[in-house]
């Protein structure tokens, strides 16, 4: 926290900033919001006081895609000044109520949407997942966190990557109501010190059973857990990872044919934040009957889904056609009956924009596991 | 009971509405016999306040100085001291509000009086009882007192009446001396205006609220019109405001609102979890929908499946009937 105490710029080396613009240049959301990413460095270096920054709703429509920290010549991580500018307002209390909420639900019911506690697990009831607490060290942890627990959208993601597991004979365990939120989001919206109190809860469990890997259901939780939880030894890798060891140590394949034309839409958590470009790719061309096409802005270049960046809990600015229609609309373009996608926030965010453009009846968004399970045989539906 | 003590609030110099409903309360309690004491803390120059007061105590004690125009914690606990010191009761009332949740449990601190926060009723047969709700309304909770023992509560706001005050001919005391301290840790810096929105959908007890399902803003009207036989407001999900359809301010769900109306009717909202987040608190949910499958089924205790555009104009047409 002593870290904390030191002004933004110096904490962050914002003074060596060149003020280049590919930070700018590449920001997805620079396209329709007043966010200048690499102006809001130059202020926050000359400006004395950065209150200045407390009134201006663009800070908030940063997703946190981190486009401007890969594109950076000098290795600076312009979104960290946004998440120190949030993490101030958070401290001062000039934050909307939506915020507040979440925040609140993460602090006392362990997710930001404040739903029950002893609910978490529900999604798993019927499916006699072991409780990670009583099994032996050097196991498959599942860490599922919360959009995957509460979301019935997304707990089809969680019972579908069960079903795959199961089929390539993985024995893991979940940690049930005694998981709480990986609070990368809740960092993202500037609680740093809530972010550490939901790091040390789990830790408290990790530490406990040390498992040997722990998958997770969202990139942004991979994330959190692989670089930015200390002292984790666990390697911590994204289902789409997993899987793919599963099939290319020959422990799983897919025996029904998906006759189906689809893109993939990297989640800027997986790809552009931790590289992982191909496991996805190789996942979804082992299963039969299977073709894909890349989008034009793919791998690196990938457009974001603005699901990130505390951004489903709160808007910014508004202004602006949503990035995810504009995905869809390429996608449609392409001619390809669904996009695959490999993240919650992207499931969410694309069949959204998927029902706002009025095209339920010409494209589908899919989450990679359930197309996984299709190649299994089993068709996901939402309960 | 014989004596009890109610705090007058103001706020921009105004006595704000719960200073009343607390003088009320007292006087019912009090049953037409004992002594109701207002306690006053406020600048010189808001004297005139007074004239409000007076004539609903039996007595005013007031400590004014200079430096007392707006709360400011500390200054105020200082000055508490120089007026409760004059004051004798068995029951101290102050309001549940931003002012009284910070000044209250400092007061019980300081004086060592039991204390019971956010009442809704208050009973005082036998034994002095303070009813509070507990589990977001599900229970309410008797709060009792050793006997002897004086009690200090915070009064939630709209509790009680705050018209038709008994008129009793009241004295008023003013107590002068100064007050001594570093106040300077927490001070009054400035009030900020709430932004002046278009309709508050959190205070409404009946919210119409609109999906993707009507289609264009045109249609709009058909929902404000159920809302205006029913008495409520519209409201919209994130589409819709998404398209400008209807403002920011009326979006309901995790980057909107959270509402709690009595009833929330959902036109054409398929309900997705973060919709249904920011509304599944409501007492009496109403769907309607074409899909027989949207989630928003799962959470409504009536639903209707059919065309909102049949179903709405029926509606109102048989609200307006009913209600004449």
């Amino acid at each position: 926290m002593e870290e904390l105490q030191q002004p933004l710029p110096e904490r962050l080396d914002l003074f060596t900033c060149i003020q280049c613009g590919k930070c700018t240049g590449g920001c997805p959301v620079s396209i329709k919001s007043p966010l200048n990413i690499r102006r809001v460095i130059r202020e926050s270096t000359v400006r004395e006081d950065l209150h200045i920054f407390f009134d201006r709703l663009e800070i908030w429509d940063c997703t946190t895609c981190s486009t401007c920290a890969i594109r950076c010549p000098r290795g600076l991580r312009p979104v960290d000044a946004i998440i120190g500018l949030r993490e101030m307002m958070v401290e001062e209390g000039r934050i909307e109520k939506t915020i507040i909420d979440a925040l609140d639900g993460a602090y006392k019911y362990g997710n930001p949407w404040g739903r029950a506690k002893n609910k978490r697990a529900e999604w798993a009831q019927d499916l006699e997942i072991p409780n990670a607490l009583e099994m032996d060290p050097g196991q498959v942890l599942y860490f599922v966190c919360c959009a995957a627990s509460y979301d019935p959208r997304v707990q089809v993601v969680a019972k579908s990557l069960v079903t795959v597991l199961r089929a390539a004979e993985v024995s893991f365990g979940i940690l049930g109501n005694k998981e709480v939120c990986c609070g990368s989001e809740i960092r993202r919206m500037g609680e740093v010190g809530l972010f550490e109190m939901l790091m040390e809860e789990n830790m408290k469990n990790f530490t406990k059973i040390e498992p040997k890997t722990i998958v997770t259901t969202s990139p942004h939780c991979m994330n959190a857990l692989k670089n930015e939880y200390e002292g984790l030894d666990s390697e911590v890798l994204h289902y789409s990872q997993f899987v793919w060891r599963l099939i290319e140590e020959g422990k799983l394949s897919f025996n029904t044919e998906v006759p189906m034309k689809v893109t993939y839409h990297d989640p800027c958590y997986l790809g552009k934040q931790n590289g992982v470009f191909d496991e996805p790719r190789d996942v979804l061309k082992s299963i039969p009957g299977i073709e894909l096409i890349e989008f034009g802005r793919c791998r690196e270049n990938s457009l974001c889904c603005e699901g990130g960046g505390g951004r489903m809990w709160m808007e910014g600015t508004g202004i602006g056609k949503r990035l995810s229609e504009v995905r869809v609309e390429d996608a449609l373009e392409m001619g390809v009956e669904a996009i695959i996608t490999a993240c919650p926030f992207c499931l969410l965010t694309l069949e959204d924009a998927v029902k706002t453009t009025g095209n339920e009846e010409k494209i589908k968004v899919i989450d990679l596991m359930e197309l996984a399970s299709m190649g299994l045989g089993v068709t996901p539906e939402v309960e | 009971m014989e004596k009890i003590a109610v705090l007058v609030e103001h706020r921009q110099n105004e006595v704000r509405d719960i200073t009343f409903e607390m003088l009320g309360k007292a006087h019912q309690l009090l049953e037409g016999g004992g002594e109701v004491i207002a306690l006053f803390l406020g600048d010189v120059s808001q004297k005139g306040l007074l004239d409000q007061i007076t004539p609903h105590a039996h007595r005013t004690v007031a400590y004014l100085d200079s430096n007392l125009k707006d709360f400011e914690p500390l200054r105020y606990q200082a000055a508490f001291t120089n007026i409760f010191e004059n004051v004798d009761c068995q029951l101290i009332l102050m309001g549940q509000t931003a002012f009284g949740m910070d000044f209250a449990p400092a007061i019980a601190a300081k004086w060592k009086i039991p204390f019971t926060t956010d009442v809704v009723d208050i009973e005082a047969s036998e034994e002095l009882h303070a009813i509070r709700q507990m589990y977001s309304g599900k229970v309410n909770a008797k709060v009792s007192l050793k006997p002897g023992e004086k009690m200090l509560c915070t009064v939630r706001a709209g509790a009680f009446p705050a018209e038709d005050i008994p008129t009793v001919s009241g004295e008023l005391q003013e107590i002068t001396g100064a007050i001594e301290g570093d106040f300077s840790a927490r001070t009054f810096v400035e009030y900020l205006e709430a932004a002046v929105g278009d309709v508050d959908i959190t205070q409404a007890d009946i919210i119409v609220s609109v999906g993707r399902g009507i289609k264009d803003a045109d249609n709009i009207p058909i929902a404000q019109e159920l809302a205006d036989a029913l008495g409520g407001v519209v409201a919209c999900s994130r589409p819709v405001a998404d398209k400008k359809w209807l403002p920011k301010e009326r979006q309901v769900g995790t980057s909107g609102k959270t509402v709690k109306p009595k009833v929330y009717i959902a036109l054409g909202i398929s309900g997705a979890f973060q919709h249904q987040a920011g509304m599944k608190g409501a007492n009496t949910i109403i769907a309607v929908n074409k899909d027989p499958k949207a989630p928003i089924f799962s959470i409504a205790h009536y639903g209707i499946v059919d065309d909102l555009f049949k179903v709405v104009p029926a509606l109102t047409e048989k609200v307006k009937e009913l209600r004449g």
